[in-house]
């Protein structure tokens, strides 16, 4: 397996150092998951890799590399073309992530002429292609209708539909569970892990979540007080953590951590 | 309230369509001079009289009305063109361009707008063609109109920035004119049309002061402005009220478009 990305990074807002030399590196067809506490930097890391966090008065020093090209030297033209195509996004807040005034379908469409050149038939073959991958109704009706009038966990999927419209390499989720209900986030979670499986891509699974985590991840990096304090499988993080952090993570969690496991042995 | 509005439709419809047909409605026409009888008193043959020239009164009130329903509109598009692009560009590029251009809208704002309209009317030639001083006064009311439109739009953009989707949108690979098109002006939607609607009666009013000056719409062709101007000869007018006319369609006009703002400011 060759490494996709790769990270030694420090990221900073103004005086304030978020993360320190966080080294991180992601496998083809791998599911990295990322854990810490809520402001922790996690996010701050999501959007260097999509070099955006400049927008956001952060600056990030160090290096990141994809496919063995340097990302942090990359001039903004191109950016532009890795962003959405190569590396896609999955924010948090399923709603407000999505354009109020367009329709789902013209949200598709036009993120799909971003990156690709071709005919009305070629786009509506690719966001029905997509539309069937994340199990959403493939129908005009459906599509026609504005992001007020579904529901969220539709509107989850709606915007991973749209992340893997381009068939990205990398999959970057940020908390994208956070804001939904048990049974939907499960349900989510497991088009997560069916995506990895059936589209063979990596993903990049922030949460502070440990066992949603567990359940679809092949490897969980914890983070600590701005550096990565444990990198290791579930089974290692849930049975030898070697970290206070870990432990203390793992011995806060409300049910045993078996069930997880036990799910993962299942689908390998 | 609903009444009200209904009213104030309804007026406004009737306005309109007198101004539109004012060839049927007053087929004597603005300019036309009766000249075995100026000055006289309404009549069935001229329902408010004829003025000094002759002409009758109800059509100037006709074809004045339809001038300014017209070209406040158009001024008021113009306007709110104006303000959509430099607030749109000021909020999206940030930074210094943004101080610049709210350095030049606090400077038009704090111009004495009436006092330069009447430099700049002033200095064109008196005897310009009817129809080209049309064109200039509502020029004129358009190009110094945008200042306060586009501080708001400025603003909107500078938010519409920081919401989610927008972020989205840039991790998908949107930027410069296709986020701007997409994600920002259709949501600027509403605030544009409410300035649209905003900047009509207040155009109506301005045409009006500068007709009242003589600085307006040129001879013989009739604005509500310009038809004020009989106003001026106060001795007349006590035997006269029917002169009154022209500043009760004005008013009634704009307090039509109040009313209807009331509610349009509540929903957009």
């Amino acid at each position: 397996m060759a490494a996709l990305l790769q990270t030694r990074l420090t990221i900073s807002y103004k005086d304030k150092t978020v993360l320190r030399e966080v080294c991180l590196e992601i496998n083809e067809g791998e599911v990295l998951g990322l854990v810490g506490h809520s402001g922790c930097g996690k996010s701050s890391l999501a959007l260097a890799v999509l070099g955006l966090l400049g927008m956001k008065d952060g600056k990030v020093t160090g290096s990141i590399r994809w496919k063995g090209e340097e990302l942090l030297t990359l001039k903004e033209s191109a950016w532009l073309k890795l962003r959405g195509k190569e590396i896609a996004f999955v924010p948090q807040s399923p709603l407000s992530s999505l354009n109020p005034a367009l329709r789902i379908e013209t949200q598709l469409a036009e993120a799909w002429k971003l990156h690709q050149s071709g005919g009305k038939q070629e786009c509506q073959k690719a966001i029905l292609a997509a539309l069937e991958n994340v199990s959403l109704p493939a129908e005009k009706e459906f599509l026609r209708r504005y992001p007020s009038e579904i529901s969220v966990g539709q509107a989850q999927r709606v915007l991973i539909a749209m992340a893997i419209l381009h068939r990205p390499s990398l999959l970057i989720a940020d908390e994208p569970t956070s804001a939904l209900d048990a049974i939907t986030q499960s349900e989510i979670l497991d088009l997560f892990s069916h995506l990895n499986r059936k589209l063979g891509m990596s993903i990049l699974y922030i949460s502070h979540d440990l066992p949603s985590v567990a359940s679809i991840c092949d490897r969980i990096a914890i983070v600590n007080d701005g550096e990565i304090v444990e990198c290791a499988p579930p089974q290692q993080i849930f049975f030898a953590p070697t970290h206070a952090f870990t432990r203390r993570l793992v011995a806060a969690l409300p049910s045993m951590p078996q069930m997880p496991e036990k799910r993962r042995g299942a689908s390998a | 309230m609903k009444a009200l509005r209904w009213g104030a439709t309804a007026l406004l419809i009737l306005a309109a369509l007198a101004a539109i047909g004012a060839h049927y409605v007053a087929p004597a026409g603005y300019e036309h001079q009766f000249r075995e009888s100026p000055g006289v008193s309404p009549s069935a043959q001229h329902p408010l009289g004829t003025d000094d020239l002759g002409r009758d009164r109800f059509a100037r009130l006709i074809y004045g009305l339809r001038v300014s329903l017209i070209l406040a509109p158009l001024a008021a598009a113009l306007t709110t063109l104006m303000a959509a692009l430099i607030g749109g560009i000021a909020g999206y590029c940030g930074g210094w361009v943004e101080g610049c251009a709210l350095v030049i809208m606090d400077l038009f704002l704090s111009i004495p707008w009436l006092f330069l309209l009447i430099t700049v009317r002033a200095m064109l030639p008196l005897n310009i063609s009817p129809e080209s001083s049309v064109f200039i006064t509502f020029l004129l009311l358009g190009v110094l109109g945008w200042a306060a439109s586009a501080r708001i739009i400025c603003a909107g953009t500078r938010d519409l920035l920081k919401s989610e989707f927008v972020w989205l949108a840039r991790a998908s690979g949107f930027s410069g004119f296709k986020l701007l098109r997409l994600h920002l002006l259709p949501n600027l939607r509403g605030t544009l049309l409410a300035q649209f609607w905003i900047s009509i009666p207040v155009f109506i009013i301005a045409e009006a002061n500068l007709g009242a000056m003589g600085l307006g719409v040129a001879e013989p062709l009739p604005s509500l402005g310009s038809l004020l101007r009989e106003l001026q000869n106060v001795v007349t007018l006590r035997p006269e009220p029917w002169r009154f006319m022209p500043l009760l369609v004005l008013i009634m006009v704009v307090s039509c478009f109040q009313t209807l703002l009331n509610k349009n400011e509540v929903r957009t």
